[in-house]
């Protein structure tokens, strides 16, 4: 990149894939997040964690907004998204996102399940599509599954062809929310290791998860919430060696 | 004037010949339900004002009598200037009147869809339309296969409703053997267990098709 | 003449409308509650029997059940009034459909409680008089009032019986002068008066049932 250029301030500023500042959200009387503030550069992979019902879904479902904030900013890709954001259809194709319960459509097939989004959103041919699919198939190491249906597959199969229909919309942002809580233990490890491999890739990547392993090993970033704040935000060693707060203390001494 | 056995019989095979007439009107009228209901529970379920409008539109058709609702398109159109041969009035009426039916029906079948896979459709960036033909109409249709199918069944026993407005279903063609012969005993006999053969058999024909697609539905 | 003057004009016809809901209910509740309880009770020929009965009034369409006993009763010696054969063909035409409810209201209780009655001491009549049908009943209500809704309704067709309801009044006024637009609005209108407290009603009953529900709702 050349930095002389007048773009250069412009260019530095969408190395930021996701930026949050001043995040409020309420559900009715209850405060679910509280002046949240975060930075999410290009290319960095940060894992979000702490107790159940701190908030850190409801964060990541702000940033494609499946949730709606009351207050504050988020940008994504440089573009800001909220209630108001007529075309959030066209940013959320930017922005892959892989849910707890997997959410395949169950009366398509695993092709399909990776193509319609590529047809209908992108506009791209039909055949072009399905070699997307097949490559991202290949990738998650499931391309012998390409013509069945959700149901005839593992948990940890259907969650890594969820994590292959993300991919191929080539987003600039993955979102994860509890990928693996919803697999039996045998099977998390076959969606840790893609999930591994995409973040060696250089893959922008939020993560909502309770693998500490995961975390330590592939995170630049712990980012650990409670009670709808951000308590602390470390690299993972020194979060798990030496958390500052007594909060994190005691969530890891919990969960490790 | 007493009931005459061989007239009666051998009107069966004029009314008989409406059969083609009555089935006919219950299938188109059943797709233009279709169509209009998922059209009615799709604006229902927009935003507030649109919503609110359409939910008095389906409870309004739900509460006046299909016989009213013919009159009224087949009366009041052509004051309009929208003249329609009273078969189009008909089927226009019906599926009107079921329209407002299989909106509920339709409800049922889009609530009953998790939630995560309209959060899905979201998050791939999905069109609000594409989300609706391709995800949730497809799984829609396997929730609603069987009242669907009970609608059919009342719709078809709704055609005779038709000869009202002398269309040549069943009905209609008795009426019209009545008013030819000047007898009205006989031809409503014949049509009444006409029909009640007819009903009660494409109700099983439906039983039967439904669970032909229930066990194909669960791969 | 005003809407209102038009909307009055109808309304004159409500007590035929209302003499045949009345009528028709005293029909269609004893007839629900006799043949659902029968068709849960019996088995084999009686079974047979009870359910021809029940798909006789309910599968027949209910215009062709109105002309045939209108048109047809007569040449068979029997003269009946057209409130009567109104009320008769409307009320068991709903009865029809109201016993498959009192059937699957008692088929879907927990054969528990049957067992659990005999366990101590009570003869089956007891069971279902005071275990039974007490349950049966709140599953119950909010189709038999989807059905009275739907008998309010029907009874539009007496009016091509030649009794003067709410519908024939209509057909009168827009005689008299010709302004079908108003007049088939103004009948639309009125029914809509008449039957939408009753869907409001039912709705708040569903709501209520359902919520009740054992075990229905996770939340």
């Amino acid at each position: 990149m050349d930095m002389t250029s007048p773009q250069a301030a412009g260019a530095a500023q969408t190395d930021i894939a996701v930026e949050i500042t001043g995040l409020d959200k309420w559900y009715g009387s209850f405060h679910v997040l509280k002046d949240i503030g975060l930075s999410v550069r290009a290319g960095e992979q940060v894992v979000i964690c702490g107790p159940s019902g701190s908030g850190k879904s409801t964060l990541i479902r702000c940033i494609n907004q499946l949730e709606q904030h009351e207050r504050g900013r988020i940008m994504v890709n440089s573009r800001e998204v909220g209630p108001k954001v007529r075309d959030m259809h066209e940013i959320r194709r930017d922005v892959g996102m892989v849910f707890q319960h997997f959410n395949l459509f169950p009366h398509l097939t695993v092709l399909r399940n990776c193509t319609l989004a590529l047809t209908r959103a992108r506009g791209m041919a039909r055949r072009e599509a399905e070699a997307v699919a097949r490559h991202y198939l290949e990738r998650v190491r499931i391309p012998e599954k390409a013509d069945k249906y959700p149901s005839q597959l593992s948990g940890g199969q259907q969650q890594r062809v969820a994590i292959a229909r993300a991919l191929c919309m080539n987003p600039k942002v993955m979102l994860f929310d509890e990928p693996t809580s919803a697999l039996d233990p045998e099977m998390i490890k076959e969606v840790l290791e893609v999930m591994t491999r995409l973040a060696e890739d250089g893959m922008t990547m939020l993560c909502v998860t309770h693998e500490m392993g995961f975390a330590r090993k592939v995170a630049d970033r712990i980012v650990f919430m409670d009670g709808g704040c951000i308590v602390e935000e470390a690299p993972p060693a020194t979060f798990f060696d030496a958390p500052k707060t007594d909060r994190a203390r005691l969530f890891l001494s919990q969960i490790l | 004037m007493t009931f005459d056995f061989s007239f009666a019989l051998s009107i069966v095979p004029t009314i008989l010949a409406a059969m083609g007439m009555t089935i006919a009107v219950a299938i188109v009228s059943c797709f233009g339900a279709a169509l209009l209901g998922f059209l009615l529970e799709i604006l229902r379920r927009t935003g507030k004002p649109m919503g609110y409008l359409m939910r008095f539109v389906i409870d309004f058709i739900r509460s006046t009598p299909v016989l009213v609702q013919i009159y009224f398109l087949y009366f009041v159109l052509p004051f309009y200037g929208v003249t329609m041969p009273a078969l189009v009035v008909g089927v226009l009426a019906l599926s009107v009147y079921y329209s407002g039916y299989l909106a509920e029906v339709f409800k049922a079948g889009i609530d009953s869809i998790p939630s995560g896979q309209f959060e899905a459709a979201k998050a791939l960036g999905l069109t609000r339309i594409d989300a609706i033909v391709f995800v949730v109409a497809p799984q829609m249709l396997r929730n609603v296969a069987a009242p669907m199918g009970n609608y059919f069944v009342s719709l078809l026993k709704a055609t005779p409703y038709l000869a009202v407005i002398a269309v040549p279903e069943m009905l209609g063609a008795a009426m019209e053997v009545a008013s030819d012969t000047f007898r009205y005993a006989e031809p409503m006999v014949i049509v009444g267990i006409l029909f009640l053969i007819l009903a009660v058999t494409i109700a099983q024909f439906v039983r039967l098709l439904e669970q032909r697609l229930l066990a194909s539905a669960k791969r | 003449m005003s809407f209102l003057a038009i909307l009055a004009g109808i309304f004159e016809g409500f007590g035929v409308t209302a003499t045949i809901t009345f009528y028709g209910m005293l029909y269609a509740v004893p007839f629900a509650l006799v043949f659902g309880i029968l068709q849960h009770f019996t088995a084999g020929p009686a079974r047979v029997v009870v359910t021809s009965i029940i798909e006789f009034w309910r599968s027949s369409p209910v215009i062709i059940l109105l002309f045939v006993f209108y048109y047809s009763l007569p040449s068979f010696g029997i003269t009946l009034s057209g409130i009567t054969v109104g009320a008769m063909a409307l009320g068991l035409n709903i009865g029809g459909y109201g016993s498959q409810s009192v059937r699957a209201a008692l088929q879907a209780l927990d054969p528990g409680q049957v067992e659990a009655g005999r366990a101590l001491g009570l003869r089956r009549l007891q069971i279902l008089a005071l275990i039974e049908l007490p349950q049966a009943f709140k599953a119950m209500t909010p189709t038999f009032i989807n059905q009275f809704i739907q008998l309010i309704k029907g009874t539009a067709l007496v009016s091509l019986i030649t009794l003067t309801d709410m519908t024939f009044r209509a057909k009168e006024i827009s005689q008299l002068q010709y302004n079908p637009v108003g007049t088939y609005t103004a009948l639309l209108v009125a029914y809509f008066l008449v039957c939408y407290p009753a869907t409001i009603f039912g709705r708040w009953v569903e709501k209520r049932v359902s919520i009740e529900g054992r075990g229905q709702r996770d939340l």
